[in-house]
C-alpha cells in the first residue's frame, strides 16, 4: 500500500560514468568557432607582390566586368556615389581584398560588410583588381612570404596591436552599434596582410611607416598559427573565454552532480 | 578482533567511547538536496590537493624572465616568473596541465555548489533559528570562496587576469577618502605595482584556505550541534531526526560521493580545456583582448559596472567616481542583505520559533518570490558581464544589450518574483483541492456480500 | 519468509555485489593505465579520462554498496532541546560575574585598559604603513615631460609620415617603455573633420592627436580604435570616445573625456610632446580635482 503523495519522478541514473561520458559526447557537439561564411583559397592568389596593371588586356576585361557589376555603386570611372566610396588610389590590395573575402559586391551598403562567398572567380577578381589598381596608384597585395615573418615576433605584435579588438584567439569582437571585428580562422593569409594596408570599415589603416612588411608577415604567421593553436587541455570551446568556461562548469559540472546526488539518494 | 581492541586502547586513553557512539549513530535525514553542501565540500579537499600540488611548481614572483621552454610562439618573450611557471606546468611538468585544469574546474564547481546550496537553504527556510549563525557562517564561506577564486586566478600573470586586476585596483581607488592608501597598500604602488602576484599568493594558498577550513568545522560543528533539517513526512517531527545512520550507511553514500564529484572534475580536467594562459599571453599594462571576462562567479560584478550609466558624485574637488556604485556598493548592499536576512524574515513574520521542518517553497510564496526575483538580478547582472561576448555570437549590437540590459535589470526581477509568486499561490490551491478531494472521498466498503443461487448472503 | 522471497532478495543483493565489483575492477584498471600513461610521458585527455574511471569506479561502488547492501533504516533520533533552563543561563551571569567586587571605586581601572588596549591595537597597524608608498602625486603625474620623444613599443621614434589617415599606434615616452600610467594611443584623424577643444589648437599636429590609453572609468586600455566613426571603444566595460572632440565619452560608464597629450612636431620631424597631461590619467579617486 503507498500513500497518493505528491512525490515528483526522480530521475534514476545508474552510475555516473555514463552521464559524464554522455555530456562529454555532448560538448564535442557544441559548434566551436562561427565559421565566417566564405574564404578565399591562398593557393591560387598570386604570392608576389604585384600592382596589376602589368596586363592590359586583363584591365580591359576588368573594366567590363566592372560596369556590370560595380559601377552602379562606386560611379562609371570608380568616382564614387552616395552608395559607395570613390576607388581611385584604393589600390590592388583594396580590390584584392573585398573581392576574395566576398565583402563586395556588398548587396546591404546601409551595415558594415560582412566576408561571404566570393562572387568571382580567381580570374575574374584578377581582372577586376587589375582594372581598379590603374585608377591610380595604391596599396599593391602583398607578399606574406617574403620577407619571412616571425612567429614569436607575430604574437608579440598581435597582442598589443590586434586583440583589443579581434581578441587574443583571433575570434573577432562587438564594435560600437553592431558592427564588429571578424573572426581571423577562415580569411586568406594574404587578406590579412591586406586589411592590415587598406584598414576596411572600421579597422584602422597600417600603413608602411607604421609596421615594415617583415612585421605584416609576421603578424600574418601568427593569425595562421591561431587557426590551429596548441590545444593540449582539451576540447577549447572556441576560446571564448571565462563565459563559456563559466557556463559548462555550472551546467556540465555541477549538473551532472545534481544526477548524481538525485540517484544516490533515490529510493530503491 | 580488532575493532574491540582498538576501541578499547583508545577509550582508555581517550575516554571517547560515548561520544563514538552517539556519533556512530548519528541519524542524518537523506534528501539528495542535503547533499549540495557536500559537493561544495568536497570541491573545496580537491581544491586542497591539487592546490598542493601545483604551490610545489609555480613561481610567485614578478621578476621578468625570458621564455625558453616548449611553447613555440613565446620563445624568446619577456614575461614574469609567475607567467613563465604557469607555462611551465602547463607544457613542461608531466601531468602539470590536467592538475591545474581540475583545479581551475573544481573552483568552478566549488562557488556553484555553494550557491546551490545556498539557495536551497534559502528556499526552504533552513536559515530561521536556530541555523541564523550558520547562515551567516556559510556566506561568509561564499565570500572566501569568490576571494580565493579571484586571487587563483590572477596568479599566473596572464593578460586576461591581469586586466581584471586593474579593474579591481581601480575599484579600490573609488571608495571614498581612503581609497588611493588602500590601492597603494595592498599593490604595493600605482598599479601594476610588483607586489600584487606576491601578496595574492600568500592570501590564496595560506589566509583564505586556513580562514575557510576554521569556518567549515564550524559550519559542520554547528550542524552536528543542532542536527539536520528535514522535510515533514510521515514520520519527521520537530523534535526528531528521521534517516539514515552516520556509520555505515551515510558515510559509504558520502565517500561515493567524494570520489564521484573528484571523477566529474578530473574528466573536465582532462577533457575540456580551461584557462588556455598561452593564448591570451604575458600581462603587458598596454594590451588588452576583446571578450575579457572574470571567472563566471565574478561575472555579476563586472555586469554593474558594465550596465551603470555614467553618472558619479561630485562636490568641492572630491569625488565619488562611478566604478564605486557597481564595484562597491551593490556588493556591499548584496551581502549585507544575505547576511541579515534571517533576521529581517523573523522581523516580518513575527516568526521568531525554532524550526527543524523545512518548508516546501510554494508554502512560503512571498520568500520564493523575492529569492527567485533576487537570483534573477543576478543572473540578468550576469548576462550583462558578456555582453559582448553576446554581441559578437549573435550579430547584435552590444549598446542595445546595454541598454536593453538596463530596463531588465528592474522589469525582470519583478516579473520573475510576481509569477513566481503566483505559481507558488496556484500550486498551494491544488494541493488544497487535493486533500479536500482526498477527505471528502466515501469511505470504502468494509465488506462485500454476495446473494447465493439459493437465495442467502455470503459474505466475501 | 517463503522460500520464493528469499531467492530474490539473494538476486538483488549478487547483482549489486557484481556492480561494486566492476566499479573496483575498472578501478583498478584505469589506476594501472594511469601509470602507464604517467610512465610513457603523460598525456592530458588520457589522464584525466583515466583519473575520472578510476575515481568513478570507486565512487560507483561506495554508493552501491550504500544503497543496496547496508541498512536502509529508516531510523529515528531525537533532538535534545537547545535552550537550557533559566537557572542554568543564569548560571552563566553568576559565573561570569564572580568576584566582581574589585571595580568598586576601581571603574577608571577599566577606562584605563580600553585606553590601554585601544592604543597597543593602533600601534599594531603602524606596520600596515610598509605595505606600500604614500601615494602623494603619483596618480596625478606621468612620465611624459616637455619635450619627450614619442616613441612606440619597440622603442622608435614616431616620425610624420608615421601613420597614414586612419592610423593608430600605442606609444610612450622614450625612456617610460611599458609604464602603465604612460601609455598612449596615437592616432591620425582627418584634418579638417578635427574639432580642438578650446586652449588645444596647437595640440594635434598635421592630424596627430593623442590620449591617454588608459580608460578614465576602471584603467583598461582603450584600444579599439573605429576609424570610420573615429571613436575610441574601451573592451571592459563598452565606454566610447568621440576622438574628434577630444575624447569625450558618448557611450558607458566613463564620465569623462581620456586626457588629451600635448604634441608638437620637432627640427627633425618626430613627434614629442609639449609637457605631461594636464589633468591626471585614468580612473577618478576622492581627491583627483584638487
Amino acid at each position: 500500500m503507498s500513500e497518493r503523495d505528491l512525490t515528483r519522478r526522480r530521475a534514476v541514473l545508474v552510475g555516473a560514468i555514463p552521464a559524464v561520458a554522455a555530456s562529454v559526447l555532448a560538448l564535442t557537439l557544441v559548434p566551436a568557432i562561427p565559421a565566417g561564411a566564405g574564404s578565399s583559397s591562398d593557393t591560387t592568389t598570386t604570392t608576389t607582390a604585384t600592382d596589376g596593371t602589368d596586363d592590359a588586356a586583363l584591365v580591359a576585361e576588368g573594366r567590363e566586368l566592372y560596369d556590370i557589376s560595380c559601377s552602379s555603386c562606386h560611379g562609371a570611372t570608380g568616382e564614387g556615389t552616395d552608395l559607395g566610396p570613390d576607388l581611385v588610389g584604393v589600390g590592388a590590395a583594396s580590390a584584392d581584398f573585398m573581392l576574395r573575402t566576398g565583402r563586395m559586391p556588398d548587396t546591404n551598403p546601409s551595415r558594415q560588410a560582412t566576408a561571404k562567398r566570393p562572387a568571382f572567380d580567381d580570374r575574374q577578381i584578377e581582372a577586376l583588381v587589375a582594372y581598379v589598381a590603374s585608377l591610380g596608384p595604391g596599396p599593391p597585395i602583398p607578399n606574406v612570404d617574403d620577407p619571412r615573418g616571425s612567429l614569436q615576433e607575430g604574437a608579440s605584435l598581435f597582442l598589443l596591436n590586434c586583440a583589443a579588438c579581434h581578441s587574443a584567439a583571433g575570434d573577432g569582437g562587438a564594435l560600437s552599434y553592431g558592427r564588429n571585428a571578424p573572426e581571423l580562422h577562415s580569411v586568406g593569409r594574404t587578406q590579412v596582410a591586406e586589411a592590415m594596408r587598406i584598414g576596411p570599415g572600421p579597422m584602422p589603416v597600417f600603413g608602411p611607416d607604421t609596421f615594415s612588411n617583415e612585421e605584416v608577415n609576421s603578424i600574418v604567421e601568427y593569425v595562421t598559427y591561431l587557426r590551429d593553436p596548441e590545444e593540449p587541455g582539451g576540447i577549447s570551446l572556441g576560446v571564448i573565454g571565462p563565459v563559456t568556461e563559466g557556463l559548462v562548469g555550472i551546467f556540465v559540472g555541477l549538473g551532472v552532480l545534481v544526477l548524481v546526488v538525485r540517484w544516490i539518494e533515490a529510493r530503491a | 578482533m580488532i575493532i574491540p581492541r582498538l576501541a578499547r586502547w583508545l577509550d582508555d586513553r581517550l575516554g571517547a567511547s560515548r561520544v563514538a557512539r552517539s556519533t556512530l549513530n548519528k541519524v542524518f535525514p537523506d534528501h539528495w538536496s542535503f547533499m549540495l553542501g557536500e559537493i561544495a565540500l568536497y570541491a573545496f579537499v580537491i581544491l586542497l590537493l591539487t592546490g598542493v600540488y601545483l604551490t610545489f611548481f609555480f613561481v610567485p614572483g614578478s621578476k621578468e624572465v625570458v621564455y625558453d621552454g616548449s611553447y613555440a610562439p613565446l620563445h624568446g618573450a619577456t614575461m614574469s616568473q609567475a607567467y613563465e611557471s604557469t607555462l611551465r606546468i602547463s607544457f613542461d611538468v608531466r601531468a602539470g596541465l590536467v592538475m591545474r585544469q581540475i583545479h581551475h574546474w573544481a573552483a568552478l564547481v566549488f562557488v556553484a555548489a555553494i550557491i546551490a546550496h545556498m539557495s536551497r537553504v534559502f528556499f526552504t527556510g533552513a536559515f530561521r533559528r536556530p541555523r541564523e549563525i550558520n547562515w551567516m557562517v556559510g556566506i561568509t564561506l561564499l565570500l572566501l570562496a569568490v576571494a580565493n577564486g579571484f586571487t587563483g586566478y590572477s596568479l599566473p600573470d596572464d593578460q586576461l587576469s591581469g586586466t581584471g586586476l586593474r579593474i579591481a585596483y581601480s575599484v579600490v581607488l573609488s571608495i571614498p577618502l581612503v581609497g588611493e592608501w588602500m590601492a597603494f597598500l595592498i599593490f604595493g604602488g600605482a598599479f601594476p605595482g610588483n607586489d600584487a602576484i606576491t601578496r595574492f599568493f600568500v592570501i590564496h594558498i595560506l589566509i583564505v584556505p586556513a580562514a575557510i577550513a576554521i569556518l567549515l568545522t564550524v559550519h559542520l560543528a554547528l550542524l552536528v550541534r543542532q542536527k539536520h533539517t528535514q522535510w515533514r513526512t510521515a514520520r519527521a517531527r520537530e523534535d526528531n531526526v528521521v534517516g539514515a545512520k552516520l556509520w555505515p550507511t551515510f558515510m559509504a553514500k558520502t565517500v561515493g560521493l567524494f570520489f564521484l564529484v573528484f571523477a566529474v572534475v578530473a574528466a573536465l580536467g582532462g577533457l575540456v580545456q580551461i584557462n588556455p594562459v598561452w593564448i591570451w599571453g604575458p600581462f603587458q599594462p598596454a594590451a588588452v583582448s576583446a571578450a575579457s571576462q572574470p571567472d563566471w562567479y565574478v561575472g555579476w560584478l563586472e555586469g554593474a559596472l558594465r550596465l551603470m550609466p555614467p553618472w558619479e558624485i561630485r562636490a568641492f574637488g572630491f569625488e565619488i567616481p562611478n566604478p564605486f556604485y557597481g564595484g562597491v556598493l551593490m556588493p556591499g548592499i548584496t551581502f549585507g542583505i544575505l547576511y541579515a536576512w534571517p533576521f529581517l524574515e523573523a522581523r516580518f513574520t513575527h516568526d521568531h520559533a525554532e524550526h527543524h521542518i523545512l518548508d516546501r517553497p510554494r508554502d512560503r510564496p512571498v520568500r520564493t518570490a523575492i529569492g527567485t526575483g533576487i537570483l534573477t538580478f543576478y543572473l540578468l547582472l550576469f548576462i550583462a558581464g558578456g555582453n559582448d561576448v553576446l554581441a559578437a555570437q549573435f550579430h547584435v549590437s552590444v549598446n542595445a544589450i546595454t541598454y536593453v540590459l538596463r530596463v531588465l535589470l528592474f522589469v525582470g526581477p519583478v516579473s520573475t518574483g510576481y509569477v513566481t509568486y503566483k505559481l507558488a499561490q496556484e500550486l498551494r490551491a491544488r494541493d488544497r483541492a487535493r486533500e479536500t478531494t482526498r477527505s471528502t472521498r466515501p469511505p470504502p466498503p468494509t465488506a462485500v456480500l454476495r446473494r447465493t443461487p439459493t437465495g442467502g448472503y455470503v459474505e466475501g | 519468509m517463503r522460500d520464493k522471497d528469499r531467492d530474490e532478495l539473494t538476486k538483488a543483493e549478487w547483482r549489486a555485489t557484481n556492480r561494486v565489483a566492476t566499479g573496483f575492477a575498472a578501478t583498478t584498471l584505469a589506476a594501472i593505465g594511469l601509470a602507464i600513461v604517467y610512465w610513457q610521458g603523460g598525456q592530458t585527455q588520457l589522464e584525466g579520462v583515466l583519473l575520472a574511471l578510476a575515481l568513478g569506479g570507486l565512487g560507483y561502488g561506495f554508493v552501491v554498496v550504500a544503497k543496496r547492501l547496508l541498512p536502509q533504516g529508516p531510523y529515528e533520533e531525537e533532538r535534545d532541546p537547545l535552550p537550557a533552563s533559566d537557572e542554568t543561563v543564569a548560571g552563566i551571569e553568576q559565573d561570569i560575574e564572580r568576584g566582581e567586587g574589585w571595580l568598586d571605586r576601581r571603574g577608571f581601572l577599566l577606562k584605563l585598559l580600553a585606553l590601554a588596549g585601544g592604543a597597543l591595537g593602533l600601534a599594531a597597524l603602524f606596520p600596515i604603513r610598509s605595505l606600500g608608498p604614500s601615494p602623494g602625486n603619483q596618480l596625478k603625474r606621468t612620465r611624459w615631460r616637455k619635450d619627450s620623444l614619442v616613441v612606440d613599443a619597440q622603442g622608435n621614434p614616431i616620425a610624420t609620415d608615421a601613420l597614414e589617415v586612419g592610423g593608430t599606434l600605442t606609444v610612450f615616452p622614450e625612456g617610460a617603455l611599458e609604464a602603465e600610467d604612460s601609455q598612449t594611443v596615437l592616432i591620425r584623424v582627418p584634418e579638417d573633420e578635427f574639432r580642438p577643444r578650446e586652449g588645444r589648437a596647437d595640440w594635434a599636429p598635421m592630424g596627430y592627436v593623442a590620449y591617454s590609453k588608459v580608460c578614465v572609468h576602471a584603467g583598461c586600455p582603450v584600444g579599439l580604435y573605429q576609424q570610420d566613426i573615429k571613436r575610441l571603444l574601451c573592451p571592459c566595460h563598452q565606454s566610447t570616445f568621440d576622438a574628434l572632440d577630444g575624447a569625450r565619452p558618448v557611450f558607458g560608464p566613463a564620465t569623462r573625456s581620456l586626457p588629451q597629450l600635448p604634441l608638437y612636431v620637432d627640427d627633425g620631424g618626430f613627434l614629442r610632446s609639449q609637457s605631461d597631461y594636464t589633468e591626471p590619467v585614468g580612473p577618478g579617486f576622492w581627491d583627483r580635482d584638487r
